[in-house]
């Protein structure tokens, strides 16, 4: 085909939607509007290529809080992008639904059809608006013609996917008309999957970066302090426009030193700055030092304060005398306008109705449990208090210390309440033994449950003077706890508390009376006056609230989600955080004696085989190493996807070579259903429909697949244990499994599973397939993702961290 | 029909700053690092909310229209008003030079009828302060008075570069003597002047021409009595007319971190045009002590208590000390200048060195007449 340089005949879509995984820092704004090398927006480097590459119609799709965005695009003068004909347009999303795209989808482009329809230009090129890279667009376009392609994708020249797509128009536009029609979301989708249209991937050469997470960001901003790759992002011949701001000269005092580091205007330097990005209208006062760190704008580190390893949001004040450490692994992350003092000593009191080890019923007691112990790690003072069941008091007698006993009034009785004490490991775990409520065999599930925990959430209070350390952070579990806040306002004690929601469904809804014995006075507006809902109270009156993962936490901003509490949550959006659990380092196939043979990266390949013989043999399957095993573990219960998993699972197994196996127990309907599906394949289905005591180990050691395809999953802890041991999870991009699971993707060797976004059996059908051509035709691919998914992490320790770093923000 | 008009006066040659004003009118003078002289009276202007201003020059003005263009940076462009530049144009087939200040005014003063307004603000281009005109003009509306002029007050030593004013009790203008070699106060015209409309216009249409604004205009007005008050300025307030007062104002700003409350964002900015430059980068080799920088430096060595303005390279081992240093300088290597104002784009070569006891200009002409190389 002969080709022909075409300047001009591009438009450019900006796809501004992606919000990464910033943790504090797009609270306030898309990441495209995220603060860059001192006095940049991310959005300007698209724009300034646009500009030099003279692309002058240019849409953005902003998600969200685009208004930082706007801000900083104004009219487009600066990037010459205020056209009569053509120019710059913000297309905000017209329908808010509830979708968590991380990427521009068709749908999406659907609600600005007319935009596609008039634009003249025969290519469009697609860019995320979260990337730094100085490049002319016309280069991208001549070597996208020259492929002779219909799509093509751009890469780092570490392969790394750069989500940068050129398309025909028409081709694009044929997409977005019919996006109810096809199976594909979005380009990705059609780069992956389709198999009727001419594609490829492109690499290039120049520096670039895609900006997803603090470490992204920390990390490009860091590359910037090296000459070839400065001299490159900043080409002069291709100059970087950002919005013009007023500010004097840098101000630099007697004693101030400076080494490598980029300094923007209006910034006044006293102390000392190594190696770091400071922002416009920062302050560094005398003897104060900051070491790789990035400021930006209007941040103030006072004096004698010490700033490392950290990225400092606009406004930042660091105290007087304050040491903030991060590490190259763990950056501190301040919120905009947050006010950091020294390490605090920070005293955590948890409250829960369960814990591990002493009681369990569900994740919950895991995770108070384990990050109770990584808070004594980590060298904070970590306290937790519950209530003492019998079966605690049975097996703990003889470690339990009496510490106190006290008569509480509660409505118009009044109860001796006695706290004992038990200490392990530096933390220290709390009991409160009340006879008339505690002293029964089952922990939930009484009628008069809002008495129990009421009066717990008032025991917690009564005895917080007898602890050993007088904490200055309650976070509470769930509803159970979940009146705390309350009780704390109406007696003006001044200790700040976080509500973890760890299932929304969960929620305690009674009666008012327990107010009343709570002598609770002030009337809280509530959505439903006539009722009281302990998780609604915990809501509308912790500090901050966080969830268990940052999607879930978006999914909540949605009623489909969070149901009658949609209002309470998105009335506190801005102190509402997502924060994922973590696995505990000792689970995994490394030393694993439960296990036929013990792995890790080094013999997994071999290893995988013997156990899935071990597992086929101990399950009675045909044993054939070649099979391929699908595997869960898991309640057998509607939200975890049973309903599309079924007639999936039905079609699948027509392929004699794949096999499939389930433990765990559930509703009658589902396991049914299973028990006929092993009936019409008995040589290939295992479902084992019980409660299982022995370790359900070896099917995470002898599974190919592991199956999470969930309606709804807060965090799930299924998926991070299949990944330690190399069995490549299957999920559905909802919750805790979305921020775990990346999709892989061929052309960059990147990913640690396998992705779907529609609740349906046949995209599930559609991707079990995928993942078995992979898995049967290229085994390459397949052992990469394996050692991509073993190589993931998801520690407590890092979960421990970012609690700390909320409850630091927070006292 | 506007309230009030401004016009800044940038006419003048000034050729006491010697080779800075080779190719540049005086008000397009790079000043602290960042700035431009004529960026203080935009501003001012810009705050004061006064949406007229007609810049009058003649002398080499290319790069201040190219720098001012359409005052977008100051928030001055307006589409009824805003930023017009008047230069000499040919009238009945003669060019009609500019004889003074008052003269330049009376040009163009069809610029001014066009507005209708009520008074007129007549400002210089070149002058380091921040003021708010509109308290000028309250004071001037309370009093009703024909003229105001802004005055201050300066050390004993500097008066004779002024008009210098004598006033009574009511703060009216008695007499005014420009630069007398004999003043008899410390109180001196800051060049400021509100006008009336209409006693502008008598006065320079008048049968006796008159040039200028100090040595014509304000004294006829006193011979006229007019009620011509002084608006007395407290604040910080430079003439830069010359080397010397130029590299003290500098040094001004450097001695005082709150200088005009350039650092702090509490205070109303001094805009000016940003040129989309690259944040200025210390590498490990650099030491800056006491000292402000513009954008787009690259600094390895060692600059203290200066004033670098934008794109500055300063290489490894050279010292720069109590300097002003233009934009575009480059110093090389194990180069030492104390005490000096480097000019726009000059090049000083490895080695090089100049330290003096009063403060000098070094351009690319008289590099080698007031420095040398020393290995």
């Amino acid at each position: 085909m002969k080709w022909v340089r075409s300047v001009n005949n591009l438009f450019v879509v900006v796809d501004a939607i992606n919000q990464g995984s910033f943790s504090h820092l797009t609270r306030h704004r898309v990441p495209g509007a995220m603060p860059f090398a001192a006095k940049y927006r991310l959005i300007d480097f698209t724009l300034s290529n646009c500009k030099n590459s003279k692309v002058y119609n240019v849409a953005i799709f902003p998600y969200g809080n685009y208004r930082s965005l706007s801000d900083q695009i104004g009219s487009g003068s600066r990037w010459d992008l205020n056209r009569r004909r053509d120019g710059i347009f913000l297309l905000p999303p017209k329908v808010v639904g509830n979708t968590i795209d991380h990427e521009i989808s068709f749908q999406r482009m659907y609600e600005h059809l007319e935009y596609f329809k008039r634009s003249v230009q025969e290519y469009a090129l697609i860019t995320p608006a979260n990337i730094i890279i100085n490049i002319d667009y016309n280069d991208l376009l001549e070597k996208y013609l020259k492929a002779d392609v219909d799509l093509a994708t751009f890469t780092a020249d570490d392969y790394r996917r750069l989500k940068i797509y050129i398309i025909k128009k028409d081709l694009l536009l044929d997409y977005v008309s019919k996006y109810d029609q096809i199976q594909f979301r979005n380009l990705t989708d059609v780069f992956d999957f389709s198999s009727s249209i001419k594609k490829t991937s492109i690499r290039l050469n120049n520096p670039s970066f895609l900006i997803e997470s603090s470490k992204d960001l920390f990390h490009a901003n860091m590359q910037l302090l090296i000459q070839d790759i400065r001299d490159d992002i900043f080409n002069l011949d291709r100059p970087i426009y950002s919005k013009e701001t007023m500010s004097a000269p840098t101000r630099y005092g007697k004693d101030a030193i400076v080494k490598n580091s980029i300094i923007a205007s209006g910034a006044v330097i006293e102390g000392e700055v190594v190696n770091s990005i400071i922002g416009r209208k920062a302050h560094v006062k005398k003897n104060a030092k900051v070491y790789h760190s990035i400021l930006m704008n209007h941040s103030l580190i006072e004096e004698d304060a010490l700033v490392e390893y950290s990225l400092l949001d606009k406004e930042t004040k660091v105290v007087r005398g304050a040491k903030v450490h991060g590490t190259i692994d763990q950056l501190f992350v301040s919120e905009k306008k947050q006010i950091v003092t020294s390490e605090k000593s920070l005293t955590i009191l948890q409250v829960s109705a369960e814990v591990e080890p002493f009681v369990k019923t569900g994740g919950l007691a895991d995770v108070v449990g384990a990050n109770a112990e990584a808070y004594s790690k980590l060298g904070k003072k970590s306290l937790v208090i519950m209530p003492l069941y019998p079966k605690i008091a049975e097996k703990y007698q003889l470690m339990l210390k009496h510490e106190a006993d006290q008569t509480i009034t509660f409505g118009k009785e009044d109860y001796k309440a006695s706290l004992y004490s038990l200490t392990n490991h530096n933390t220290v775990y709390y009991f409160v033994e009340t006879y008339q409520f505690f002293e029964r065999d089952k922990i939930y599930g009484h009628k008069d449950d809002d008495d129990r925990f009421g009066f717990f959430s008032l025991a917690v209070i009564a005895f917080l003077k007898n602890l050993e350390v007088y904490p200055n952070i309650i976070h509470i579990h769930d509803w159970h706890s979940a009146l705390i806040p309350m009780l704390l306002k109406e007696r003006n004690i001044d200790i700040k508390t976080l509500l973890t929601i760890h299932n929304i469904e969960y929620q305690g809804k009674f009666t008012r009376c327990v107010l009343d014995k709570l002598e609770i006075k002030t009337d809280y507006n509530f959505i439903r006056p006539s009722s009281l809902n302990f998780l609604e109270a915990g809501i509308h009156l912790a500090d901050k609230i966080s969830t268990v993962s940052e999607t879930y936490k978006d999914e909540l901003a949605y009623e489909y989600y969070s149901r009658n509490l949609v209002e309470a949550i998105n009335r506190r959006a801005r102190d509402f955080y997502g924060i994922l659990n973590g696995v505990s380092d000792h689970v995994g196939p490394k030393n694993n004696l439960e296990i036929a043979q013990k792995y890790d990266l080094i013999n997994v390949f071999q290893a995988k085989r013997i156990n899935k013989l071990d597992l086929q043999k101990r399950l009675g399957l045909t044993e054939n190493e070649d099979a391929f095993v699908i595997g869960m573990v898991t309640r057998i219960v509607e939200q975890k996807g049973f309903d599309i998993i079924i007639p999936a699972l039905k079609e699948a197994l027509n392929n004699e070579r794949i096999q499939f196996v389930i433990l765990g127990t559930g509703d009658e309907v589902y396991l049914n259903e299973l028990r006929t599906l092993e009936k019409n394949f008995p040589n290939q289905v295992s479902a084992n429909l019980f409660y299982d005591a022995t370790n359900p180990d070896y099917i995470y050691a002898g599974a190919d697949l592991f199956l999470m395809p969930s309606r709804v999953e807060p965090c799930g802890l299924g998926q991070m244990i299949a990944l330690k041991y190399g069995t490549i999870p299957l999920v559905r991009q909802t919750g805790g499994l979305n921020d775990t699971i990346n999709h892989y993707d061929l052309s960059g060797k990147r990913g640690n599973g396998f992705k779907f976004y529609n609740f349906d059996s046949r995209d599930l059908i559609f991707q079990l397939n995928y993942a078995y051509s992979i898995f049967n035709e290229r085994k390459e691919d397949w052992n990469q993702i394996i050692i991509n998914a073993m190589n993931s992490r998801f520690t407590i320790k890092d979960s421990a961290n970012k609690y700390i770093e909320l409850y630091e923000m927070m006292v | 029909m506007k309230k009030i008009i401004s016009m800044i006066l940038v006419g003048g040659k000034g050729t006491r700053l010697g080779d800075m004003t080779k190719y540049k009118a005086k008000p397009a003078i790079s000043f602290g690092g960042k700035y431009r002289l004529i960026d203080f009276t935009l501003s001012n202007l810009s705050h004061s909310n006064i949406d007229v201003c007609g810049i009058v020059t003649q002398y080499e003005p290319m790069e201040l229209m190219n720098y001012i263009g359409n005052g977008a940076s100051w928030d001055l462009d307006y589409t009824d008003g805003g930023i017009q530049f008047l230069t000499p144009y040919l009238k009945k087939e003669d060019i009609e030079w500019q004889k003074g200040t008052g003269h330049a005014v009376k040009q163009f003063f069809d610029f001014i009828e066009n507005y209708q307004s009520d008074y007129v603000l007549i400002l210089p281009g070149d002058h380091i302060y921040k003021m708010n005109y509109n308290a000028m003009i309250k004071a001037m509306e309370e009093e009703d008075s024909d003229i105001t002029i802004a005055t201050t007050r300066v050390e004993q030593d500097d008066v004779s570069r002024f008009g210098v004013v004598e006033i009574n009790k009511d703060h009216y203008i008695t007499k005014f003597l420009e630069k007398p070699s004999h003043p008899l106060t410390d109180l001196v015209s800051m060049g400021i002047y509100i006008f009336k409309k209409d006693v502008l216009k008598e006065l320079l249409f008048s049968d006796t021409e008159l040039l200028d604004f100090g040595s014509d205009i304000i004294p006829e007005a006193i011979r006229q009595n007019k009620k011509i008050l002084s608006y007395e300025f407290e604040g910080y307030w430079r003439d830069v007319g010359t080397i010397e007062s130029l590299y003290e104002a500098h040094m001004d700003m450097l001695n005082d971190s709150r200088f005009l409350g350039l650092n702090s964002s509490k205070n109303l900015p001094i805009f000016s045009r940003s040129l989309n430059l690259l944040p200025h980068i210390v590498l490990y080799s650099g030491l800056v002590q006491d000292s402000i920088v513009a954008d787009g430096c690259r600094i390895n060595g060692h600059v203290e208590h200066s004033s670098v303005a934008y794109k500055v390279e300063i290489s490894e081992k050279a010292h720069i000390k109590a300097c002003v240093v233009f934009s575009n300088v480059k110093i090389g290597e194990y180069a030492y200048v104390e005490k000096a104002i480097i000019n726009e784009g000059v090049e000083i070569p490895k080695n090089y060195y100049s330290k003096n006891e009063k403060c000098i200009l070094i351009t690319k002409d008289n590099l080698y007449e007031v420095g040398e190389i020393r290995e």
